[in-house]
């Protein structure tokens, strides 16, 4: 069945969206990641514009972090004044995001931007997470005495000044790196399409120390807040929002969260780690690809008139 | 009905055709339609043109040395073609030309090869033909598309035929009688919005005799029209709907799983 996207301006098979938004729905819901890494990509090969793709994705990404967000609050598992810092800078992130993103798209080359950026953030995390679960599997392997947790104080960033509690965190820590993390994931949540989950949950752990179980739920509930912000700077300076295609991929990724949530509590913290890790490494490697191989096609046209340039 | 109305159509161009005196040689042309509707589950649709050759020449009518050729245009718009080429291991967007008043649609409809109906010193000047784009005089002051031979306007032209936007298929018009042609224009998925011009021309012997104008509109409508004049006439209103609806559908979904 064929459904007319009205901003996207092409017709598409309700049935491949909807499926595409149930399987990356079951991924994110898994690893508790928001998964626009993986959709945007998806819908572009696809051949939704760019520009359509990304803004879009934003507005999704609200949907499963609001959902997600509900959990974890239920829980008490989110860190409210953490993620308010984190917000902080995600906001002037995103805002300066779509002012490049508008610029690069008039120069022509958002594509190929959004792809190097990909590839780069996707290979070193992806090779990051790997390295580090397959190393926390071998090490519980050998013996059964849990790691200690790393005090924290040792790192440059627990030296840097203007400290404050994070009480829910059980960290004392300056807010330069929050407000900067906020920053980065702000700008490429704008460009990338992403929540910046991907970026933000390690992050969080390797170079903040916040403790695992409070990374997720604060993440996503900064995410709703940037993702949301984002899909509104975008109707408004680029109309590249398309809600017909977000809703299709809305419902498929919250039933497909809610399935892919069940099946990671069967799986081990590093083994949900490494199979994430792999995961953003095959992405990258995709994406790399295409930037290398001869283009079947040299040649590429936008006119003004085209699905979502106008 | 409709195969009746355009019955209907065919008898009154006849009727007229015959009771008002003309020139020489002339046309009569009609659309099947005024507007064509695109609504959720458009995927492309065939409109008909229509119409009649009337001259007062029976003999040569009869013989069949008239050809009718339609073209159908969509607004102009301004397009850039870029090339990729390899910088440093990674293909990139480099070099790029732009051209103007480009036909957003662009169909010619007719019997026969272009080629065998008439030749580019006569088709050029009108541009008729895909490969007689932009080789028309400019005039002063107009926005007139000028197409600058090399492998950037022949990407243009294969582009837009590889995405069904410009077409040009002999076989497409057929005389139903010698003086009775039918054309069928087929739409795609992705034709653009706006105002289609159609233009038939009459020939005999490669000389234009007569042509004639008419249109029609390609428009979104109900919730598709809504949508995009919302997005595009309130975009603030537009997004914060859009955050509203997800946040939502997030908590719908939250509740309507929590409780299974």
């Amino acid at each position: 069945m064929s459904i007319y996207l009205p901003i996207a301006e092409m017709s598409v098979n309700i049935f491949i969206l909807f499926g595409m938004g149930a399987a990356v729905g079951f991924l994110s819901g898994m690893f508790g990641v928001g998964g626009g890494f993986l959709m945007t990509p998806l819908l572009i090969f696809y051949n939704i514009p760019p520009a359509v793709a990304v803004a879009t994705e934003a507005n999704q990404i609200v949907a499963s972090s609001f959902s997600g967000a509900l959990a974890h609050f239920r829980k008490g598992t989110v860190d409210v004044k953490l993620g308010v810092m984190l917000l902080i800078g995600g906001l002037i992130g995103s805002t300066f995001g779509v002012y490049v993103f508008s610029a690069l798209r008039s120069a022509g080359q958002l594509d190929l931007i959004i792809s190097i950026l990909y590839v780069v953030f996707l290979g070193s995390i992806g090779s990051l997470m790997t390295i580090e679960s397959l190393n926390a599997i071998r090490k519980s392997r050998n013996d059964d005495t849990p790691t200690k947790r790393k005090s924290g104080h040792d790192s440059w960033i627990h030296k840097l000044p203007l400290k404050v509690r994070f009480r829910k965190s059980k960290l004392y820590l300056s807010v330069i790196p929050v407000l900067m993390l906020g920053t980065l994931v702000g700008i490429l949540a704008a460009i990338m399409g992403v929540g910046g989950g991907f970026i933000m949950v390690p992050a969080m752990i390797y170079l903040l120390r916040v403790p695992t179980n409070v990374v997720i739920g604060t993440s996503l509930f900064q995410i709703i807040f940037v993702t949301g912000y984002t899909t509104i700077i975008q109707s408004t300076t680029n109309q590249t929002v398309d809600v017909v295609l977000a809703i299709i991929l809305m419902v498929g990724g919250v039933i497909g969260a809610q399935f892919g949530a069940a099946a990671g509590h069967k799986l081990k913290g590093e083994q949900l780690r490494a199979l994430l890790g792999l995961l953003v490494l095959g992405v990258c490697i995709r994406l790399g690809y295409d930037l290398v191989v001869t283009p079947t096609d040299f040649f590429n046209i936008i006119g003004s008139m085209d699905g979502g340039s106008h | 009905m409709k195969n009746f109305l355009f019955l209907c159509a065919i008898c009154l161009t006849l009727v007229f055709a015959t009771v008002i005196p003309t020139k020489a040689e002339s046309l009569q042309m009609g659309v099947s339609v005024d507007t064509v509707p695109i609504s959720s589950s458009f995927d492309g649709t065939e409109i008909v043109i229509f119409g009649s050759i009337e001259t007062h020449e029976q003999a040569a009518l009869f013989r069949g040395e008239y050809d009718v050729v339609v073209r159908v245009e969509g607004a102009p718009e301004d397009v850039i073609i870029r090339k990729k080429e390899r910088i440093g291991g990674i293909w990139i967007n480099n070099k790029s030309e732009n051209y103007v008043s480009v036909p957003s649609f662009y169909s010619i409809l007719s019997a026969r090869p272009l080629n065998l109906i008439s030749n580019s010193i006569e088709l050029a000047p009108i541009s008729l033909g895909i490969n007689n784009l932009g080789k028309n005089v400019p005039v002063e002051g107009e926005k007139t598309l000028i197409m600058n031979p090399g492998e950037f306007s022949d990407a243009l032209l294969r582009l837009r035929i590889e995405q069904d936007l410009f077409s040009e298929i002999p076989g497409t018009l057929k005389q139903l009688s010698p003086s009775l042609f039918r054309a069928t224009l087929s739409i795609p998925a992705n034709v653009p919005i706006g105002e289609h011009i159609v233009t038939a021309y009459l020939f005999r012997n490669g000389e234009i005799l007569g042509t004639k104008k008419s249109s029609f509109r390609i428009e979104k409508v109900g919730f598709e029209r809504w949508i995009y004049d919302l997005a595009h006439e309130n975009s603030l209103l537009y997004g914060i709907m859009a955050v509203l609806l997800a946040i939502f559908t997030g908590w719908a979904a939250n509740a309507i799983f929590r409780k299974n």
